[in-house]
C-alpha cells in the first residue's frame, strides 16, 4: 500500500502561489489541501476616496491576464451605479473587446501552459524544440488576439480608451475591416491547433465529479458579457443579487477566500459557461467540441481546457458576425454625454477564467465610497480542494510522481490566477 | 510595424515601487519627441505579451523593479545573460513570468532583438498602494538620464 507525502510550494505555469499537500500512509490518506498562501491584496480599500472616471483604470492593474475584463466590469458597474446609459454602438464595440481578451487568454493558457504538460514538457521554451510549426501557431493566433485588444482597448494590456458612457476613441471602418479579415484568417490556424491538441489529449485524465456550474447565462445567446447568473443547479438571480451567489467565506488553509451557492462548492469557467449554454456555440465552436467528445453535462474539470479552445473558436466566429453588425449601422465617432448620478451598482462579466463580479457605491461629488468584488479563482478554490479529495484516492496507487502531476495539471485545469497583481524581477549577477 | 527601439516599462503601479517602471514609462512618454524613433509602452504585468512587443525589434529596453540586492533605489544596467532569475517560479507562468525565459523563447522562435537590455531598480517599498517610496520618488531624474543616455539623448 502506498505511502505519499506531496508537499509542493508555489506550482509552476498557474498566475501566483499555489501549494499542494497530501500525505498518505499505508494507502490511507490522512491529509488533502489546496492551499493559497498569498498575501491578500486590498483593491477594494484602494478604490475609495477615487472618483468615478478613475475606477477602471486603477482596476485594471488588478491583473495582467484579465485587465480587459476588470475594466469591463468595473465600467459596467460604475455606469449602473451612476444610471450612466450607453449606445448601442459603445456596447458592441465593448463586446468585441471582451472577446480580444477571451482569444489571447485561452489560447495562451492551452498553448503555453496546459500543452507543456501534454506533450511532457516542462515548460514551452522547450516544447519549441518538440513540436516548432505548432508553437509558432500559436503564437501566431496569440499575436493576433493582441492586435484586436490593441485596436479597441488602445493597448494590448490596462485599457485605455475605456470611460464611463462609452469610449475616448473608437475605431475606423477601415480598421474594423482589417481586423475581420485577420481574424477570417485565423480559422485554420485555430484548427491546427485543436488537431495539435487532439493528438495529445490523450494525456487528459479520465476523471469526473459531479458538481454545479456557475456562469452568465442570456436567452439563446453563449453569453460573456449580458444576461442573468445561472446554475446548472436550475437557479437564476439577476447580476444585481451577486453577493448572495458568491456567499464568500473564510477557511484556514486559504488566505483566498471561498464561495458557495446551491452546493458545497461551484466551478466557473469555461467549463461552467459551456455546461450552461453549449446549444448556442457558433458553428465551428461545437466542432471543436465534438472534435474532443465535450458534452453538455461533462463534469471532467480537465476538459476545461477543451471548452477554452471551443470558446477561442467562437469568439473568432462571433467576432467576424459583430464587426459586421457594426458595421452595418456605420461606425460614429461618439463621445460619451453623461448626466451621472449618486448610487450604487453592480455588475458581472465572464472572465476568460470565470464569472466575475464588481460593485461600487458613489457618493454626491462621484466619490466612491465603497467596492466590493469577487474574482473567478476564489470562486473556484473550494471546488478545487473538492476535485482533489476525490482524485487523490482514486490515483493514489499511481504512484507519488503521476499523483503530483495529476494534481498540478488538476489546478491548471481551472487556469487559476491567484495573485494578480506582482511579477517583480528577482535576479542575481553571475558575471 | 514598430519602430526599432522598443522601451518597456513593466510592473504594478497599484503596489507602491512595484510601479516605477511605469511611471518612468510615463515620463519617457512626455518626452516622445525627443526619441523619434522609439516605442515607449506601459505592458503592466501582462508578462507574455512582452514576446510580441520585442518581436522583430533591433533593440529592447526593459525598466522593471528588481531585487538585486542592492541599495534601495539603485538603478542597474544588465544584459539578460549577465543575470540568473532566482525566482522560485521559472517554468512560465504569466504574472510570474519569467522575463528571461520570454527572452529565450524569442530567440528560439528567431525573433529577438540584436540587443536587449534590462534596467533593473531595487525597491524600498514593495506593498499595497499607489505612491512610489521617497527614496525612488527622489531619483526619478536620474534614472530618465540614464535611460536617455541608454537611447543616444543625453
Amino acid at each position: 500500500m502506498s505511502n505519499v507525502n506531496i508537499n509542493v510550494h508555489h506550482m509552476t505555469r498557474v498566475e501566483g502561489h499555489g501549494n499542494i499537500v497530501v500525505n498518505a500512509s499505508d494507502g490511507t490518506v490522512e491529509k488533502v489541501q489546496w492551499q493559497v498562501p498569498e498575501a491578500p491584496r486590498f483593491f477594494e480599500a484602494m478604490v475609495r476616496g477615487r472618483k468615478f472616471d478613475d475606477i477602471q483604470t486603477i482596476v485594471s492593474r488588478i491583473c495582467g491576464i484579465c485587465s480587459i475584463s476588470h475594466s469591463l466590469v468595473a465600467i459596467k458597474a460604475v455606469e449602473d451605479a451612476l444610471s450612466i446609459d450607453i449606445s448601442e454602438q459603445t456596447d458592441m464595440l465593448r463586446l468585441l473587446m471582451h472577446y480580444s481578451e477571451q482569444l489571447q487568454s485561452h489560447v495562451l493558457h492551452v498553448g503555453y501552459l496546459v500543452a507543456p504538460d501534454l506533450f511532457n514538457a516542462p515548460s514551452v521554451v522547450p516544447l519549441v524544440g518538440k513540436a516548432p510549426e505548432a508553437v509558432k501557431t500559436i503564437i501566431g493566433v496569440h499575436r493576433v488576439a493582441n492586435q484586436m485588444s490593441e485596436l479597441l482597448a488602445g493597448r494590448i494590456t490596462h485599457p485605455i480608451t475605456l470611460v464611463p458612457g462609452g469610449f475616448s476613441k473608437v475605431p475606423s471602418e477601415k480598421e474594423l475591416r482589417q481586423l475581420q479579415d485577420t481574424l477570417k484568417a485565423q480559422v485554420k490556424p485555430l484548427q491546427t491547433i485543436c488537431d495539435v491538441v487532439a493528438s495529445v489529449a490523450g494525456n487528459l485524465p479520465n476523471f469526473e465529479r459531479d458538481t454545479e456550474y456557475v456562469s452568465l447565462k442570456q436567452d439563446k445567446t453563449y453569453t460573456f458579457y449580458h444576461g442573468d447568473i445561472a446554475s446548472t443547479e436550475g437557479t437564476v438571480k439577476p447580476v444585481s443579487e451577486w453577493e448572495s451567489v458568491a456567499n464568500e467565506y473564510v477557511v484556514d488553509q486559504s488566505t483566498a477566500k471561498w464561495a458557495k451557492w446551491n452546493r458545497e462548492t461551484y466551478m466557473v469557467g469555461a467549463l461552467a459557461r459551456y455546461n450552461n449554454n453549449a446549444e448556442y456555440l457558433s458553428p465551428l465552436g461545437k466542432e471543436v467540441a465534438g472534435m474532443f467528445g465535450l458534452k453538455k453535462g461533462c463534469c471532467n474539470p480537465f476538459m476545461n481546457n477543451i471548452a477554452q479552445l471551443a470558446e477561442a473558436a467562437h469568439v473568432v466566429e462571433h467576432s467576424i458576425e459583430l464587426i459586421d453588425k457594426i458595421l452595418s449601422k456605420g461606425i460614429e465617432d461618439e463621445r460619451p454625454n453623461i448626466s451621472p448620478k449618486p448610487g450604487r451598482g453592480y455588475a458581472a462579466v465572464e472572465a476568460p477564467r470565470g464569472i466575475l463580479f464588481h460593485a461600487y457605491e458613489f457618493d454626491e461629488n462621484f466619490e466612491c465610497t465603497w467596492g466590493n468584488m469577487c474574482i473567478p479563482t476564489n470562486q473556484n478554490h473550494a471546488n478545487i480542494q473538492k476535485d482533489f479529495e476525490k482524485f487523490v484516492p482514486e490515483n493514489l496507487e499511481s504512484g507519488e510522481d503521476n499523483l503530483r502531476q495529476g494534481l498540478e495539471m488538476l489546478v491548471r485545469a481551472y487556469d487559476p490566477c491567484i495573485s494578480c497583481s506582482t511579477h517583480f524581477l528577482d535576479v542575481e549577477f553571475v558575471r | 510595424m514598430g519602430k526599432d527601439t522598443i522601451v518597456i516599462g513593466l510592473g504594478n503601479p497599484l503596489m507602491c515601487d512595484e510601479g516605477i517602471g511605469i511611471t518612468l514609462i510615463e515620463y519617457l512618454t512626455k518626452k516622445q519627441d525627443e526619441h523619434p524613433d522609439v516605442d515607449f509602452i506601459d505592458a503592466g504585468t501582462g508578462g507574455m505579451q512582452l514576446l510580441h512587443y520585442i518581436s522583430g525589434r533591433k533593440k529592447a529596453v526593459l525598466i522593471d523593479c528588481a531585487f538585486m540586492g542592492t541599495e534601495p533605489g539603485t538603478i542597474k544596467r544588465f544584459t539578460a545573460d549577465e543575470v540568473k532569475s532566482i525566482k522560485k517560479l521559472s517554468h512560465l507562468s504569466l504574472h510570474e513570468v519569467d522575463i528571461l525565459k520570454v527572452i529565450e523563447l524569442s530567440e528560439q522562435l528567431g525573433e529577438a532583438p540584436d540587443e536587449v537590455v534590462f534596467f533593473g531598480i531595487e525597491p524600498a517599498a514593495v506593498e499595497d498602494g499607489m505612491e512610489l517610496s521617497d527614496t525612488l520618488a527622489g531619483k526619478i531624474d536620474d534614472y530618465l538620464q540614464t535611460i536617455d543616455a541608454e537611447l543616444g539623448t543625453d
